[in-house]
């Protein structure tokens, strides 16, 4: 995992409260929300996550189908902060 | 093999629409097909109910993008439900080998291309059939980054969907479409009907008037239904803005990049201001909703509460109010 890709992963367990997963064993092609995702997170806890991820990185997702398709993986999340920023 | 321009988009409707008419060389943006279609909307309506909970839309009902697009002189579109499915499929097959690209209605829920975590029950979801090789259909759905297959029988049941929108295998396709799109009438004619319908509908439940509707009962619902019950209303508002067909704060992003091209079109600045006003109020509508997950899933920050996501849905209508005001005012200077 890169450097963003961690500090994303940190920055979600934190807005998420998500205290107890262990940060290491999680991939960055590892489905981020929905019940395959080893985080446990839902679509509202994706919206937090794409809020924050716009106040922390000025980076807007704009619309449902782009958040969906953004917050597949920390490697996609990270990409589309990148390629926008 | 038909060359279809499929291109993701952040809706399926207004996708479908841009992608149909790009194939027949009107070449449209998704946003201009949502913004000449006058797709954006509000309504609550607490007296219907889906699942127990009130229906809140922050888009025009399915379909409506659709109809105002054939409204347009030169455009014709051949549309059609079926009863059998056979028969559905069988029309299907032979639009294809007539070389026509179908729109399609089919339910969600069915198209096994959907990862599981993203199907869910909504059965007015459109795309584009292209093309059939053996028992598979070539699609051109607007969620996914690219053209995606389905076979025969996922596809039927899709179309073949049970509940509320049940798509009864509806199809349709461009018969007629103008030499060019003369954008400038319809850009005014778009925004003028939406101006109209977010600002002076006579029912309290619709457009500004709706939104502050919403934001005084939601500041109750703590007293009126009792915590855990407020939680699941407020949950199901949240969800119906962000998850049933893109969101209010997305459908305000998509209707501000409408107005920014338009802008373009028009050579009117006033436009590209009130798009940076509406991207303004879609940030606000996703500021109400980041504080609504935070409240249902029981981690609200100190300044959290019902009160202030109503003083945030109020700050989105007031921002709301001002832009359409503008727009209204901008539409009658173009008849």
């Amino acid at each position: 995992m890169d450097h963003l890709q961690q500090e994303l992963l940190k920055l979600i367990c934190a807005t998420c409260n998500l205290h107890d997963v262990d940060q290491g064993s999680i991939g960055p092609d590892d489905p981020l929300i929905g019940p395959d995702s080893p985080l446990g997170t839902d679509s509202l806890d994706a919206l937090e996550i794409a809020v924050t991820v716009q106040k922390e990185y000025g980076v807007r997702m704009d619309s449902e189908n782009t958040s969906r398709v953004v917050l597949q993986s920390l490697a996609h999340l990270a990409n589309y902060i990148k390629k926008n920023r | 093999m038909l060359d279809f321009p499929h291109k993701q988009s952040a809706h399926c409707e207004s996708g479908v629409a841009a992608n149909l008419l790009t194939h027949r060389g009107i070449n449209i943006s998704e946003a201009m097909a949502f913004g000449i279609g006058v797709g954006l909307f509000f309504g609550y309506f607490p007296f219907v109910r889906i699942n127990g909970m009130p229906l809140v839309t922050y888009r025009a009902a399915a379909g409506h993008i659709l109809r105002q697009l054939i409204a347009i002189p030169g455009v014709q579109m051949y549309q059609k439900k079926f009863r059998n499915q056979d028969e559905a499929m069988a029309e299907l097959d032979r639009a294809l080998a007539a070389s026509i690209p179908v729109g399609l209605q089919t339910g969600v829920f069915w198209l096994p291309y959907f990862p599981k975590a993203l199907r869910f029950h909504f059965n007015a979801h459109n795309l584009v059939v292209y093309g059939k090789e053996g028992n598979e259909y070539l699609i051109s759905d607007p969620v996914f980054p690219k053209p995606v297959r389905c076979q025969a029988d996922d596809l039927a049941r899709a179309r073949f969907a049970s509940g509320a929108l049940a798509p009864k295998g509806k199809m349709y396709y461009l018969t007629q479409v103008p030499e060019k799109l003369e954008r400038r009438p319809l850009i005014a004619r778009g925004v003028r009907s939406v101006s109209k319908s977010m600002l002076a509908s006579p029912f309290p439940l619709i457009g500004v008037r709706g939104i502050r509707f919403l934001a005084k009962r939601l500041a109750k619902w703590p007293q009126r239904l009792g915590r855990e019950r407020a939680d699941l209303h407020l949950g199901h508002v949240v969800r119906m803005q962000e998850e049933i067909g893109t969101g209010g704060g997305g459908f305000r992003f998509m209707y501000a990049a409408f107005l920014q091209e338009s802008a373009e079109v028009m050579q009117e600045r006033r436009l590209h201001d009130c798009a940076a006003s509406l991207t303004g109020a879609g940030d606000t509508w996703r500021e109400f909703a980041a504080m609504a997950a935070r409240i249902c899933k029981d981690r609200a920050l100190p300044d959290d509460s019902y009160a202030s996501m109503a003083a945030c849905i109020n700050r989105g209508a007031a921002m709301e109010e001002k832009v359409f005001t503008e727009l209204q005012q901008w539409a009658k200077q173009h008849p």
